[in-house]
Parts: structure tokens; sequence; C-alpha cells
């Protein structure tokens, strides 16, 4: 076999992977190379496959594999592999929503979120974001952080030591009693330990939501920056998964890769539609179960308000407990009357506002200690 | 029993009642070739747990399962200590007679799937079920042991495998896996079959089954799965269904027929009724144009 021509074409391919945004380590080209070794490389179907499987682990890439394998292989015409005009839109907005100086790593914020007068503070965390100049958003950006990091919590199956707790630890136990001739005198114990409840975000992005996305995306952020078993989305036309785009310590790094997500900012909401590709793809994998759900959006649905309340209704019966976050219900004159929310509103276990870092501050509390209704 | 190329591996599970499809048959292939684990990906019911079960057949070798579940840990899935029977041994010896090392010794061990595998001499497929139910804890321990093939237990030391086993492990995509464990494994997608494989797929498993009823069947069903349904049915609903209407004494399918037994297609009561009256009687038309008659 011609073994370097096959080393030089995967090394080469690799690279055409990595551009299209696709990570292909060098553990991978090797497995590929060994791959290509075993398998008859005259069948291109059997060549096609070995490569995928070495080169590619996730789903969702999938496409793009295919579309790199039909340019590169087979010299076909394809598409354009990443749509130009929507990132470049995506990145203007995101950094416009960072500002310049946004590299905002944690040891920065931690403990010292506040060098402002109480009175100043107390000021900022009241006003609404849609009514923030820059500085005051910075500031406000610190205090969200701050915030993200309450997350609710469960008791796991994993038993740990711990002298007041509810079980024997019988290793120990065994132990301990050869020294008393198999009595048990010495009783040693463990006990469950609590662990974060899964923490699932959909986050409307669109136009009518403009003025919170930003603090919103923020907010997401943080999220997800504390810890597995967060799961961010963004929703307008139709349903986007931005955990793994989010998940970075650094919110500028993590906002530039969202932008390869084609979340489609400003063009009106679908959210029943939109609840159901969440429902039907995540909520299948059993993503919403045992969780708790918070749902941030106006509540102004396009299409009819039956579709929300049967979706709505499919989460509620998966999920520990539903949280919808709506900023309008900051103004006191608000009522939920759109058709959408108010189709909502019976699955629903706690209704709150969103639209400053207090409500926001609010929703972390309600979040960490919320309990799962019991009327249904 | 070893496969030269993937033709003969197809030969064998094909031997082994299981049709797996190009993609399905590199994977196994490369799996055991190049001595990594395998990450089968897909909507549930596309036979994911059912090619490892085929895949062991094939070799010749045990099957070793172990299903995750959110909490599963290590007394679970590698080994425990056999308490009772440890207490009863101290009591029954005489005080100050027992050692340590005696009593943490490999007859008071129980040995669970994952120390099965790595401690034998036969041949062994370890299958790891829906990993993606284990907490990250766990998976960062499976890591481990998946990179070495070697369990450490304190009171006993370091076992490794004589033979790496065969691995497969299967996700429902609850969660995303983590980047470590997925660039250790080889990684399939396994999709819907096309309509002449799932033909073929229920001809293999529903044996005696009139051509017609499984012509008709399987396209039924991948009429199905072109609906907007909740959860839409997987080969595994097929073959589910198909063996109902044998079993009943169907030669086709009509209207009625459908209607009696879709509860082994449908589970959902929301696609039940999303399929009915004209859905119904549409996708039936179609199946049976499909079947070609």
């Amino acid at each position: 076999m011609a073994g370097s021509a096959i080393v030089r074409h995967v090394v080469t391919f690799g690279r055409v992977l990595r551009e299209v945004g696709i990570e292909v380590g060098p553990g991978r080209v090797a497995d590929a190379v060994r791959a290509l070794g075993a398998v008859d490389v005259t069948r291109q179907e059997d060549v096609y496959f070995a490569l995928r499987q070495t080169l590619v682990s996730r789903h969702d890439e999938l496409e793009l594999f295919d579309r790199a394998f039909v340019a590169w292989f087979l010299r076909g015409p394809v598409a354009p592999l990443v749509r130009e005009k929507q990132r470049r839109k995506l990145a203007d907005r995101i950094e416009a929503t960072l500002g310049s100086e946004a590299g905002g790593d944690d040891a920065e914020v931690i403990g010292e979120p506040i060098e402002l007068g109480a009175s100043a503070h107390e000021l900022l965390r009241a006003k609404d974001f849609a009514e923030m100049t820059a500085e005051e958003f910075e500031r406000a950006r610190r205090l969200l952080l701050a915030i993200a990091r309450s997350r609710p919590r469960r008791t796991s199956r994993r038993l740990t030591s711990d002298p007041r707790g509810d079980r024997l630890d019988m290793r120990r136990l065994i132990r301990r009693s050869l020294r008393t001739g198999g009595d048990p005198v010495d009783q040693p114990w463990k006990a469950r330990k609590d662990v974060p409840r899964k923490l699932v975000v959909l986050c409307d992005v669109s136009g009518s939501m403009d003025a919170y996305a930003r603090a919103l995306l923020l907010f997401l952020h943080a999220m997800v920056g504390t810890g597995r078993g967060v799961e961010a989305f963004g929703f307008g036309i139709r349903l986007t998964r931005l955990t793994r785009d989010l998940a970075s310590r650094d919110p500028e790094a993590a906002l530039a890769r969202a932008t390869a997500s084609d979340v489609d900012w400003g063009s009106g909401t679908r959210i029943g539609a939109s609840l159901k590709e969440f429902n039907d793809v995540y909520g299948r994998r059993a993503l919403s179960r045992g969780a708790i759900i918070v749902i941030v959006s106006d509540g102004w649905e396009r299409e009819g308000p039956e579709a929300v309340g049967r979706e709505m209704a499919r989460l509620a019966r998966a999920a520990y407990a539903v949280v919808w976050v709506n900023p309008l219900k900051g103004n006191s004159q608000y009522q939920p009357l759109a058709g959408g929310m108010r189709a909502a509103l019976p699955f629903i276990d706690r209704f709150l506002s969103g639209h400053n870092v207090r409500s926001l501050e609010e929703l972390a509390a309600v979040v960490s200690g919320i309990e799962r209704r019991h009327a249904a | 029993m070893t496969f030269a190329t993937i033709d003969e591996l197809e030969t064998a599970l094909r031997a082994a009642d299981y049709l797996p499809d190009r993609g399905l048959a590199t994977s196994l292939f490369l799996s055991l070739a190049l001595e990594k684990p395998v990450l089968l990906e897909g909507e549930a019911g596309v036979g994911k747990t059912e090619a490892a079960k085929a895949l062991a057949r094939a070799l010749g070798a045990r099957l070793i399962r172990l299903q995750c579940y959110e909490g599963l840990d290590v007394t679970h899935a590698v080994y425990e200590w056999n308490y009772p029977r440890q207490l009863l041994h101290i009591r029954a010896a005489q005080e100050g007679t027992v050692s340590e090392d005696e009593l943490f010794g490999p007859e008071f061990l129980i040995r669970r799937p994952l120390l099965e595998a790595v401690d034998t001499d036969e041949p062994v497929v370890l299958l790891i079920d829906e990993v993606d139910r284990a907490d990250e804890e766990f998976e960062a321990f499976l890591l481990e042991v998946l990179s070495d093939f070697q369990i450490t237990i304190p009171e006993l030391g370091t076992i490794k495998a004589r033979r790496k086993p065969a691995v497969v492990l299967t996700s429902n995509r609850t969660r995303e896996l983590h980047d470590a464990l997925k660039r250790r494994a080889l990684f399939h997608w396994i999709g819907h079959p096309s309509l002449q494989r799932e033909i073929e797929i229920v001809r293999l498993r529903v044996p005696g089954i009139p051509e017609r009823l499984a012509e008709e069947a399987a396209a039924f069903v991948r009429g199905l799965r072109g609906l907007d349904l909740a959860k839409p049915p997987g080969v595994a609903e097929t073959i589910d269904w198909a063996q109902a209407l044998a079993a009943l004494g169907h030669e086709e399918i009509d209207a009625q027929v459908v209607e009696q037994t879709l509860g082994s297609v449908l589970k959902y009561r929301e696609d039940i009724e999303a399929v009915r009256d004209e859905t119904l009687v549409g996708l039936i038309e179609e199946a049976r144009a499909a079947s070609g008659r």
C-alpha cells in the first residue's frame, strides 16, 4: 500500500476539517490512518466510514464532514461551508454586547463585585436593562456573574462518608468489627450527597426581547459556566442549542463561538414551535426529566397559542419545575394577555420578571430553593 | 474468532440474525482491528444494543452488559465486598484468628460487569449501555478503565486484562459525552434503515412472516417516521408489530388491523391520536403501493 500517500491525504483532509470547525487532533488523524490500513481503500464507502468514524465524534458534525468529504475526495461541487453573512452580523452584536474590554475573567469578579456606594448599587440593580448605558451595563454584568453561581441541588445516589449519615459504611464496619470479634461496635456512616440539579435555560432572542437579550446572553454564559448539568438554548424562529458555544471561561471567546450557531436574532418568535422542537429532540432524550426549566420570553407568539399550551404541558410533565421569566412583568401595568403567555401560564410553577439585576437575583434564589409543585 | 475483512464480519453478523448496514459493520470491524471501543449513537430503537449482542454471537464471545443510570457507582459497576458473608466469617471463626487479608480476599468479592470483563480469560464483548445516563464522575472513571483495561482494588491490588475485551458503548444523547471519552472511541451514528433493509430485518426476525405483510409493515412504519410524531418508531417497534400481525394470522394490513395493533408501534397517546382516519388510510395506501402490489 502506498502508505505515505495515504498519510499525506489524511493529514491534509484533517486540516480541511479543522477549517470547517471540526476538532481533529493528531490522535484522530493517526487513528484514521490506521483505519484506512485495515479496510479496502478501493471501496469508496469503506473509506468514507473509516474516516468518518475516526475523525468525527459528534452527530451535528456529520453534515459538515459529508460536505468536506464530497469536496475533498470526490471533487464535487458543494454549498459554502460557513454562512459568512450571518456570522458577521452576530459577531457585530456580540462585540457590541461585550464592549471592548470584556475579557472579564472570574478572578476579578469574585468577592468584590461592588465598588459602588450601596445606594448607587441599589439603583443599578433596579434599573431596567433596556435603559442602561454601556458603563452601567458592564457593572451589571459582574453582578450577574455572581448571581448565576447559585445552583439548585438534588440528592445524588452517590454515597460519601458522613458521621451524621443515614446508612452504614459496610466496608469500614467489617474492618472495625475484626477487632471486636465480629460485633459491629463502632459504626461508620454514609450519606447521599447533594449535587447540582439539571438546569435548562431556554432564552427568547427575538426582536421583541432585543433590549434584554444582551443581559440574558451574559446571564446564560455565567450559568453555563457554573458547571456541567446546565443546558442553554436560544430560540426565535427555531431552537438552537447554545451550551457548547457558551461553555468557556472567557465570555468573549465563548460568544464568538456562538457566532457559528445561527440563532435568528430579531426576527419574531415561534414559541410553540421552538418548545416543540425542544420536546421532540431533547425531551425525548430525557434532557428535561427532573430538570428545572427556565424559559425567558415575553410570550409574544407569532403563531397560534394552542401549540404553546400543548408543548408547555409536555414540558411540565417531564420537568421537575418550570420557571418563566418575562421582562415585561417588571412593568406594574403588565398583565399576561399575550396569547402565548396566557396559554403557558397554567403550566408554570413560578412566574418572574427579568428586566433588571434585582429580578435576576430573585430568579437565582427561586431556582436554588424551588420545590416541585404538588397540585397539578 | 477473527475477521480479516468487513465482508467476513458482515456475513458473521447476518448468521447471528443481525443485518448491519455497511457503516455499522465497518465501525465494528474497525473497533476490533484497532482495539478501540466504538460509541454507537442514534435514536431509540435503531438497534444499538442489538448490535453489541450480535457482535458477541458472531465472535463466539461472552456478552457482559453494564446498564448505566444516574448514580451508578463503583459498587454496582466494578465490585463490592460481600459484607454479610464477611461478618458471618468473623463470627464463625474464633476471635483473633481472622486476618484482614483473609477477609478481603477473592472469595468475599462480588464481581460486577467491569471487573468481570477485565478479569477473565475468555473472549468478551463489553456492552456499556446508555452511558449518557451515568453521571460525569462515573464517566471519568470509565475513561480510566477503557484506557488501561485495569482495575485497582485497594485490598487486592491491580488487576490487568489479559486480553482486551471488545467494547461497545451506546448513547441516546441525553447529554453530550465528555470529549476525552469520545477521543478514546470510534464514533458511529446509526440512522433508520432503508426500506429494503428494514424488510429484510423483519423477515429475518419474524421467521415465516408472509412476504407481503413484511413489506407493508415496513413501508407503513417508514411512512409513520415521515409524520410529525413525539416518538417516531424504531426498527424494534417494526419487529414487534410485525410479530403481532403475523401471530394474529394476517397476510396484509388494512385500516381495522392497523388500528387494533397501533399500540405496539406508537407509544404515546398523542401520537396514536395523530394517526387516525384519513392519515391512517393514506399511510396504508402508500404502504401497499410501496410494497409493489
